[in-house]
């Protein structure tokens, strides 16, 4: 039946292209549909009435349609919450006809039910995916970076181990590390290394940043197990400036500049450069010791060795609007960041002069062709390849405490382990994005993604290591395959499924006679295969009342680490199985609307997720290593709910929880036939309860006619956890991570119609003691300030 | 209306002002004022559920080691950090994190005088390898496997809870072989220091692999000065104790016994051509007695030491590799062997399906007949086992449940 369906689809195009043929001289029509703000709308709909043509908007709200037999004809622009606009039209013989539209919101109750917040990008949220958008537009005057714009998600925990740059830990519906994927407008970020990350990636750089639960398109192509983030940056084919400064407490400065420059002949510049310092001097109190190992209990320290900084410069060129493609560019990121190491695991672990550094030089490109040979199939191919370094510096032979003092032993020693340890990871990255819309009904995507990694790494203090240095390589593959059905504007189904495969190979060293300095090599080569695959649908059972459920089983391959170990503490365990998960979701959304000035909108969901073979780490044979095991199952049943209010467009509350009940499946531990004490115990470390509130009220024509001020307060609440198995011990005697309470307040004020920002910051208002993880003090009340001037030739 | 909305937004707000609050901190203060001893011994076992993450280790108290059932379910002092290791001395007990690399926090308890275990203090520590009872002292050693050549001593007195000594020693010329001395474990024999220790390449990727597989060798040091006196070799076993195993132990005489488990490999394969033995150092000699020899391997019908326990007048329980001729396996076998008159005997009665015992942290009255080990099996979980050397046997004592038995001490009070 369906194939059937495929067939008379391809053979309708190829009559098409036969009439194209035919006919000549033949028009077309092309165009921009934007809002009445302005802004491109993407995604609606250009029909000619009474032919069975017609076509979408692309990203940046521009649509073509031919060729077309030239006569008189009536389009029809459509977009869901904007209603429907009809125009009469004369396409010409061998001419292009310009028709740009401007589609209003109507006063139909679900289409005007546009709530101030993150429904801006509710065409997102509109699809059959557990997705959820920040609209990052609307925080561009904070001076947030993706990562606590992302921490106000629902689900969405992120875990700091101290200030600006620290380490961050990402868990979204109780996955974390590497089982989430992180991709900048579609191509994977695994490779990127850590001078452009999530924890030093301004927000200005972004347009909106869409979170997906769970349940991950077949065109973000990725092994993720519990989801994926797509940071989609600003990309028009206007002419913009975007520039901003930031100053705040311990001496933190941030700045970024965003520009782009399109000629009316198509060539483009884009630039992206941002650059963020800070000491990250902050108060911290905790214990310190004194170098006879005696304790001052409660002291109020400073940290010391905890700067942090890094630049970035992202700048591409190219074309775009050609008949050969509709984006063309290439570019090159270049990065590097400094980062000092203040504590271990726990703060009592105190370094004053340890230290990593990061680089990034990545060239990239990036095509795009919409229509390419046939009306309706598009092609996406990107690709990347970093030749970044990493470095970890802990060569001084010194004990620091946290009054800053320090006992210093001669020789050649460290603070933790010896080590200038320098490696490049070698990373390339292929993507290929290939859709065809058959028609409004049907749309086929096939997405390929291509990896591959090569390790190399030297200590300028070891040179007769090299030798231990043999080749460490892997290829990744993953290929997908999704098909779209619309059955009408009610009801639409994806189905995918998606290829992983793998191949390491790696040499380990023995030695084949047992005699000193007899080494050989032993290649190892293995590759493995798995299939995942899921399907999402979406059922609107009224207008205003959203049914969205989704389903994957999805997989995540074993990191090069984890298979080959790090020559350190880690052992290698080449036999790793991926890691694989059913994920579940199901949710409502509901939009409310009284008397057109009070605004509500609901979004709730479970989820259900049951994952098994989760890597872990246990201790090698003679207990003097770890090595990466496959070797703990959980499920997580879990509840997020999100409210949003506002009137009119002065004020807007909202109010977001999540719930998750993570428990441990593992019945057997290895090597046991007993049951397992901790088995359906709750996952420990792991915020389960967690929310996050904010108000905002915005004045209009303050000081002057058109400027704006806003005032907005948030709080974050994130519920008492414990550090170890919550059924295991004493209750009182347990350690624990303590509930956070954190505020913040801001003011924005925006002048010349929103040319020039200026914001004011205050974050953890009350200065109260907070805790990601166990011990490790985050900063307390900070206070920042940030200008922004925006412009754009639109 | 409107008066009612902003009455519940003040209220919204000093609401969450007052309960967002810091709670107050809490101090630990120290009350180790000595109390008259009734005579009575308490255990504390240490136990760790088995699991891959959040996994911390629980301190039981139990009155006897011989019966009845103790939990970590809703029950244990929680400790911090997931590798623990204990040691008694001075009648108190001091619990050491294991931080890869990383200083970290040592708690020590009391029983008080109701026999309830007390925290007494936290005193900050390096992450240590070795650690034994010396004289007044807890002395403790941070090996370094590779990268930097020295290893720090450091002298704990055992009851004001902080470093009162430290010494820095280059344990890579002690080696003098090219490789590193990387001290097993540590010993007070007469009123030296006696630091057994491998010799390791300590490079990646096999740090503790070595060229030198087929001799012992004890450095000896001064106490308290730490001063390096001499190192002592013999060539008829390979290197005594193993990686956080205890491998030289005093006698009431005053000699000391070593015990080789032979296990000295190379890109970890076994390399040593010498057998798995005991061998020993007469009192005051400082040398190792070459009229004694005793081939454990060979009694034992090929199998290898992992690890002994001393009951008292010469008497050891001895753990075995499982396999004879093999490095191999966790599910270790049990002997007792009678050093002074080179006697091995099997000991009956234990389960086959071991899965982990206890090495260092064991409990023997002394007695040179009675010793209790701690033992997993895959089937049944943890028991402390109850060794009777004389009749060669071991049965089931004190239950675990929840967590696996990590090590076993007594205080009295």
């Amino acid at each position: 039946m369906q194939i059937t369906k495929f067939l008379l689809v391809g053979m309708l195009c190829a009559c098409r292209i036969v009439a194209y043929a035919q006919i000549n001289p033949s028009g077309s029509i092309s165009g921009y549909i934007k809002d009445s703000n302005g802004k491109p709308v993407i995604a609606a709909t250009i029909k000619l009435l009474n032919t069975s043509t017609g076509t979408i908007t692309n990203g940046q709200g521009y649509y073509r349609i031919g060729p077309l037999k030239p006569g008189n004809y009536v389009l029809e622009a459509h977009s869901v919450g904007l209603g429907k606009i009809s125009r009469k039209i004369q396409v010409k013989p061998g001419t292009d006809l310009i028709s740009d539209i401007e589609l209003r919101e109507v006063s139909q109750q679900m289409e005007t039910v546009s709530v101030i917040g993150r429904s801006e990008v509710r065409e997102l949220n509109r699809q059959a995916y557990n997705v959820v958008a920040v609209d990052a537009r609307r925080l561009h005057n904070s001076t947030l970076d993706i990562s606590h714009a992302l921490d106000r998600v629902s689900g969405v925990r992120v875990r700091e181990a101290g200030g600006l740059g620290s380490r961050m830990d990402f868990s979204l519906n109780g996955f974390t590390g590497r089982q989430v994927k992180f991709f900048i407008d579609g191509v994977p970020m695994d490779n990127f290394g850590s001078s452009f990350q999530l924890n030093n990636i301004p927000i200005n750089l972004a347009q909106r940043v869409e979170v997906y639960k769970g349940v991950v398109p077949v065109w973000l192509g990725s092994d993720a197990l519990g989801g994926a983030i797509n940071i989609v940056t600003v990309n028009d084919t206007r002419s913009y400036a975007d520039a901003s400064y930031s100053l705040g407490s311990f001496n933190t400065h941030r700045s970024s500049l965003n520009a782009g420059y399109t000629t009316p002949s198509g060539f483009k510049l884009t630039l992206n450069a941002f650059q963020n310092y800070s000491d990250n001097n902050y108060k911290v109190t905790t214990d310190v010791a004194s170098f006879s190992g005696q304790y001052f209990q409660h002291q109020k320290v400073r940290r010391f060795n905890d700067t942090y900084h890094n630049e970035t410069l992202i700048a591409s060129a190219g074309v775009v609007n050609k008949p050969f493609a509709d984006q063309l560019m290439f570019g090159v990121t270049l990065g590097q960041n400094y980062s000092e190491v203040q504590t271990g695991a726990r703060m009592v672990s105190v370094f004053g002069d340890w230290h990593r550094k990061g680089s990034i030089i990545m060239p990239s490109v990036k095509y795009s062709k919409e229509d390419l040979l046939i009306k309706g199939l598009d092609l996406r191919i990107t690709g990347n390849y970093n030749l970044g370094k990493e470095q970890n510096i802990d060569t001084v032979y010194r004990r620091y405490n946290w009054f800053q003092e320090y006992k210093e032993y001669p020789g050649q020693g460290s603070e933790r382990e010896r080590s200038m340890y320098k490696y490049s990871n070698n990373n390339g990255l292929g993507t290929v994005n290939l859709s065809y819309a058959a028609s409004e009904k049907h749309l086929l995507t096939l997405n390929n993604v291509y990896n591959t990694f090569n390790r190399k790494g030297s200590d300028e203090l070891y040179p007769e290591s090299d030798k231990y240095e043999q080749p460490r390589k892997n290829v990744k593959n993953i290929l997908g395959l999704g098909y779209q059905f619309k059955t009408s504007e009610k009801w639409n189904t994806s189905f995918f499924a998606k290829h992983f495969y793998q191949h390491n190979k790696y040499s380990q060293s023995y030695n084949p006679s047992g005699s000193w300095g007899d080494l050989a090599y032993l290649v190892q080569e293995n590759s493995l295969n798995r299939i995942g695959f899921g399907l999402a649908s979406t059922y609107f059972i009224m207008p205003n009342l959203q049914a969205k459920a989704s389903y994957e089983k999805s997989y995540r391959l074993p990191e090069t680490d984890e298979l080959f170990g790090d020559l350190l503490n880690l052992e290698g365990n080449i036999d790793l199985d991926p890691e694989h998960s059913h994920n579940y979701n199901f949710g409502l959304s509901y939009q409310a609307q009284i008397d057109k000035s009070h605004r509500l909108n609901f979004e709730g969901g479970v989820l259900y997720r049951n994952a098994k073979d989760f890597i872990r780490p246990s201790l090698n044979n003679n207990q003097t290593k770890q090595v990466m095991d496959n070797l703990a199952d959980v499920t997580n049943l879990g509840f997020e709910g999100e409210l949003r209010y506002s009137f009119r467009q002065l004020f807007t509350a909202g109010i977001n929880m999540t719930y998750q009940n993570l428990r441990n499946n593992t019945k057997y531990e290895e090597n046991q036939t007993m049951e397992s004490p901790l088995y359906r115990d709750r996952i420990p470390n792991m915020p389960y309860l967690f929310g996050n509130a904010d108000a905002s009220v915005f004045f209009n024509n303050v000081g002057k006619k058109g400027n704006t001020l806003t005032l907005g307060y948030n709080v974050l609440y994130v519920h008492a956890y414990y550090l170890s198995w919550p059924s295991q011990g004493t209750s009182d005697q347990k350690y624990d991570i303590p509930r956070q309470w954190m505020q913040d307040v801001n003011a924005v004020y925006s002048l010349g119609k929103g040319k020039y920002n200026i914001a004011l910051e205050c974050k953890n208002l009350l200065d109260n003691r907070v805790y990601d993880n166990f011990s490790l003090q985050k900063p307390g009340r900070a206070v920042y300030a940030k200008v922004r001037y925006f412009i754009s030739n639109n | 209306m409107k008066t009612s909305y902003l009455h519940l937004l003040v209220a919204f707000f000093v609401f969450s002002l007052f309960t967002a609050c810091d709670p107050e901190l809490e101090y630990l203060n120290v009350d180790d004022t000595d109390t008259e001893l009734t005579g009575v011994t308490k255990y504390i076992i240490s136990a760790t559920p088995i699991g891959t993450t959040g996994i911390a280790d629980y301190l039981l108290t139990a009155n006897s080691l011989k019966e009845g059932v103790i939990t970590t379910q809703g029950n244990g002092l929680e400790q911090d950090g997931s590798y623990r290791y204990y040691i008694t001395h001075k009648n108190r007990f001091f619990s050491m994190l294991y931080g890869q690399g990383n200083p970290g926090a040592v708690t020590s308890y009391r029983l008080d005088s109701t026999g309830t275990l007390t925290k007494l203090s936290n005193f900050q520590s390096e992450t240590v390898q070795v650690f034994a009872p010396v004289m007044d002292d807890v002395l403790t050693i941070k090996v370094p496997r590779s990268g930097n050549e020295f290893a720090s001593m450091f002298r704990v007195d055992a009851r004001k809870y902080q470093i009162v000594g430290e010494k820095q020693v280059n344990i890579v010329q002690l080696a003098g072989n090219g490789e590193r001395a990387h001290f097993t474990w540590a010993t007070q024999v007469g009123d030296k220091l006696f630091l057994p220790y491998m010799s390791i390449k300590g490079k990646a990727p096999d740090a503790f692999g070595t060229a030198y597989p087929d001799s012992s060798w004890v450095a000896v040091f001064s106490y308290p000065e730490l001063e390096l006196e001499k190192v002592i070799k013999d060539n008829r076993t390979s290197y005594i104790g193993a990686y956080f195993n205890n491998g030289l132990v005093e006698t009431e005489n005053g000699d000391a016994y070593a015990f080789s488990p032979a296990a000295a490999t190379n890109n970890n394969v076994p390399t040593s051509t010498k057998p798995s033995a005991i061998i020993r150092i007469l009192k005051g000699t400082n040398e190792f007695d070459q009229s004694y020899f005793f081939n454990v391997e060979q009694e034992s019908g090929g199998h290898h030491i992992a690890a002994q326990s001393y009951l008292g007048n010469g008497i050891f329980i001895l753990q075995m590799y499982p396999k004879p001729k093999s490095l191999e396996g966790v599910a270790r076998k049990f002997a007792i062997a009678d050093v002074i008159n080179k006697k091995f005997k099997w000991v009956t009665g234990l389960p086959e399906d071991i899965t982990k015992t206890t090495t260092i942290n064991n409990y023997s009255p002394g007695d040179g007949r009675t010793g209790y080990i701690g033992i997993t099996t895959a089937s049944e979980g943890s028991y402390v086992y109850i060794f009777d050397a004389e009749i060669g046997a071991a049965k089931r004592g004190l239950k675990v449940e929840g967590g696996t038995i990590t090590a076993i001490n007594a205080l009295k009070y």
